[in-house]
């Protein structure tokens, strides 16, 4: 019994051990079904990811991306780069490395820049690499070639792909299809170089035509205002009257040319300013007497009401003048039997203390819509005026710009049949930088450039670019040439030191976040203040059309060596104006030429026509650098420069000969031991040989800083 | 009598100028080019200087600049004139040594009282 009983006991925990199992077993099924439940919801999630990101490289239509590994193998090309480049995915998968679709040269080229840094890519795939690493994403220009051979200019960014231990595995090409903008660049670069030629050449044209026409003119005028006095001898009373309107009209035509002029010098940016201070009330008298025998002829009364402490006013007297003469004379034409009062009061403003001059007048008056035409050029309030009143329809638009150019203004109240009141306020002290011209300019001279320059600028070279490490290169380079560099991180930033330091040039980078460098350029351009400030591009975009095309003095591509930097630099260097050139050449033509472009340079020139005069030039004050022809009548250049070698205090200055003689051997030979070098007539261009004179002159001429 | 040098190129300009000027008591000494007006000025020795100054071969700013440069002639008072209304040529006739500027065509008058400013209004 005691058995079985035992048996049964047995069977019992052996059961309880089975349930347990049973159980176990139950429990860990139930957790593996969980578990691949969870996988595969996980793995399903992970599908639907790489779908999303496939559906976001595909449509990205435009834009082609292309990702390979560091041995350039492409593991990645999405429907945009199909479609951009005409080879499907399956065709470049793993068979084919990025460099296929550039074009060699470029690689190559791309890669020489680099040349002689440390670390810098040998060559192929190691450029991108190598862009990866350093320009973060930065876009640069770059030429796709399609599968048919056809390049498509691109805008590309090279992005490295790193691990997460940050190991470079491969890198992702994005490139967008640039044709467009390309295109519309040219067709603006041709507009404007278009536009500026046309209007260069109305420039001249108006230049010459005024001269030519003010030339007789000016006999017209003389002479009848002689005869004039002459008839007036003689008590020829009837010849008098009729000298007169001789006189009238010549003057009248005078008046026109002039106000073209002013307008055309406007349009030009070329109207200067000079500013000067002059006591405001007897300008006003002035102007008034000069006014008053119209005023008369009218029956109108003038009155003079002036309020306050008017002082002197510094700006272009002639210009001031000149605006409140338009305006009285507008008003005398306008007015008949009435009162035109002239009153001229200062006013204090936010910006300074103004002064304010008011023409009114009680005469026809304008309506609204006639007002909102009158200061455009060549309109005037109704066309009919014009046959009624005369006048070219140009003294408004031409005084409101004076105005602004010297940082005032000019308003106008009116009513029909009441009359008008034009106000003009200009501050008290024009600045001459506000005076600066209608439109920018470019530099043309150490001239221009020298008047621009501010009390910090002479010196001081601005550097804008977004990386510092090229503000430590360019100061270090620049610091050593005894040149001050202050240092700008941004366009907006670059712009706000240019307009307060005027410096004597400023370096751009091209490429920067915000505001790029074309948008600095155009902004530093399109200010009067800063329009003359040299500016020289340094970049990795080669662009140089784009870059003068919208004013660039120069346009360096990276990397630069610090001897082509100063080189470039020390051109705007003040005090190079010092350099003193001689040219000895008996064609006046000729000699008139480069006598005029070395004046350009901002040198001082004389001329000789012979080694005589050459000689007699020098003796009076010894030029810095000769330029010398060898065939001249009375003493020709061999002559001259024996006589040079004479004299001991002559024998240093530098002669460059110019010439068209076929030198013999022994004449070369000759000349080589005195001349410093030796061009032939027509086998050099004219910057060759400005190049050759800024390097003597250089180094011969301490600037003036 | 007061002497004054008119250096002109354009033949009715001078012919003008100058009989007006003998008319008011001057002596007229006349010159076509700036060569011509740099000699005249140095054997005539004028009193005053009308000085055009767009003229054939050394132009009148160059020819400005010599006359002032030499002692003989450098107190000469010179007027410049020109029919330019173009860029800075007041500055530059000023740069080149010119005690005056007046525009092109001259209003008499005004010339008159410049010359006069000059040379004082009683005759010498």
């Amino acid at each position: 019994m005691d058995a079985i009983r035992q048996l049964m006991l047995h069977n019992q925990e052996l059961r309880e051990e089975v349930r347990t199992a049973r159980e176990a077993a139950e429990i860990t099924a139930r957790l593996v079904v969980k578990q691949f439940d969870e996988t595969e919801r996980v793995l399903e999630l992970f599908k639907s990811a790489n779908a999303q990101r496939q559906a976001v490289l595909d449509a990205a239509s435009r834009i082609s991306i292309i990702a390979a590994d560091r041995h350039g193998k492409i593991t990645l090309l999405n429907r945009g780069a199909e479609r951009m480049l005409g080879y499907s995915a399956k065709e470049v998968l793993g068979k084919r490395t990025p460099l296929d679709f550039h074009l060699a040269e470029e690689i190559k080229a791309s890669c020489e820049k680099f040349n002689g840094i440390a670390g810098g890519p040998a060559g192929g795939i190691d450029l991108f690499l190598y862009y990866a690493q350093h320009y973060l994403s930065e876009e640069h220009e770059w030429t796709y070639v399609r599968k048919d051979g056809t390049p498509i200019p691109v805008s590309m960014s090279v992005t490295g792909i790193y691990t997460s231990e940050k190991e470079l595995t491969g890198f992702l090409c994005a490139a967008m299809d640039i044709t467009q903008r390309k295109r519309q660049e040219e067709s603006l670069r041709e507009a404007m170089v278009a536009a500026e030629s046309a209007n260069r050449t109305k420039s001249t044209f108006l230049a010459n035509m005024s001269h030519e026409l003010r030339t007789p003119l000016n006999a017209i005028i003389g002479y009848s205002e002689m005869l004039e006095e002459e008839a007036e001898d003689l008590e020829l009373k009837s010849f008098v009257a009729d000298l007169r309107k001789i006189r009238t009209a010549g003057k009248y035509l005078l008046a026109l040319i002039n106000d073209v002029l002013d307008l055309s010098k406007i349009e030009a940016g070329k109207a200067d300013l000079f500013i000067e201070p002059f006591p405001i009330e007897s300008m006003i008298r002035e102007v008034i007497a000069t006014i008053s025998p119209l005023i008369e002829k009218k029956t109108n009364r003038l009155e003079l009401s002036i309020a306050g402490k008017l002082g002197n006013l510094t700006a272009d007297l002639t210009r001031t003048r000149q605006i409140l003469f338009n305006l009285l004379s507008n008003a005398t034409k306008f007015t008949e039997k009435g009162t035109i009062t002239v009153e001229a009061f200062p006013k204090s403003s936010p910006a300074g203390e103004r002064i304010v001059f008011k023409v009114r007048d009680t005469g026809i008056g304008m309506t609204n819509d006639q007002l909102s035409r009158i200061f455009e050029p060549f309109i005037q309030a109704d066309a009919s005026t014009t046959k009624q009143f005369g006048g070219t329809g140009l003294g408004l638009a031409i005084s409101r710009t004076f105005c602004q150019m010297m940082g005032g203004e000019i308003t106008v109240e009116s009513e029909p049949g009441k009359g008008s009141t034009f106000t003009v306020e200009l501050p008290r002290e024009v600045k001459w930088k506000q005076a600066a011209g209608g439109s920018a300019r470019r530099v043309e001279g150490a001239n221009v450039h020298q008047k621009a320059a501010g009390k910090n600028g002479p010196n001081t070279v601005l550097a804008i670019d977004d990386d510092p490490a090229v503000h430590e290169l360019l100061t270090n380079y620049l610091r050593k040439e005894g040149l001050e560099v202050v240092c700008a991180g941004s366009g907006e930033e670059g712009l706000r030191l240019a307009r307060k330091l005027k410096p004597m040039a400023i370096t751009l980078d091209i490429i920067m976040p915000g505001m790029d460098g074309w948008a600095v350029l155009a902004a530093l351009k399109a200010d009067p203040e800063t329009a003359s400030i040299p500016v020289v591009i340094i970049t990795i975009e080669e662009n140089r059309d784009l870059g003068f095309t919208l004013g660039a003095s120069d346009y360096l591509v990276k990397p630069i060596s610090r001897v082509q930097l100063f080189d470039t630099l020390r051109k705007y260097r003040q005090g190079r104006a010092a350099g003193r050139v001689l040219v000895v050449e008996d064609e006046t033509a000729t000699r008139d030429l480069m006598v005029r472009f070395i004046r350009k340079e901002g040198w001082d020139v004389v001329e000789a026509g012979n080694g005589r005069e050459a000689l007699d030039q020098i003796a009076e004050r010894k030029p810095d650098l000769i330029f010398l022809d060898l065939m001249m009548p009375v003493m020709d250049g061999f002559e001259f420069i024996k006589e040079l070698r004479a004299h001991r205090e002559y024998r240093s200055i530098p002669v460059v000969v110019v010439t068209a003689k076929d030198l013999t051997p022994e004449e070369r030979q000759w000349l080589n031991g005195g001349v410093y070098r030796v061009f032939r007539k027509g086998s050099f261009s004219r910057e060759e040989l400005l190049q050759q004179a800024r390097e003597i002159i250089l180094r011969e001429v301490k600037p003036a800083v | 009598m007061r002497k004054i040098l008119l250096v002109e190129d354009n033949e009715m300009n001078r012919d003008m100028l100058s009989r007006r000027l003998a008319k008011r008591d001057f002596e007229v000494v006349l010159a076509v080019t700036g060569r011509e007006a740099i000699e005249k000025a140095a054997s005539a020795l004028p009193d005053l200087i009308l000085m055009d100054l767009s003229l054939p071969d050394v132009d009148g700013w160059e020819a400005t600049r010599k006359i002032k440069s030499q002692a003989a002639t450098a107190a000469i008072p010179v007027i410049a004139l020109t029919a330019h209304a173009m860029a800075d040529d007041r500055e530059k006739a000023m740069e080149a040594g010119a005690d005056d500027y007046d525009t092109k065509p001259v209003e008499f008058v005004r010339l008159l009282q410049k010359i006069e400013s000059f040379l004082g209004s009683k005759p010498a």
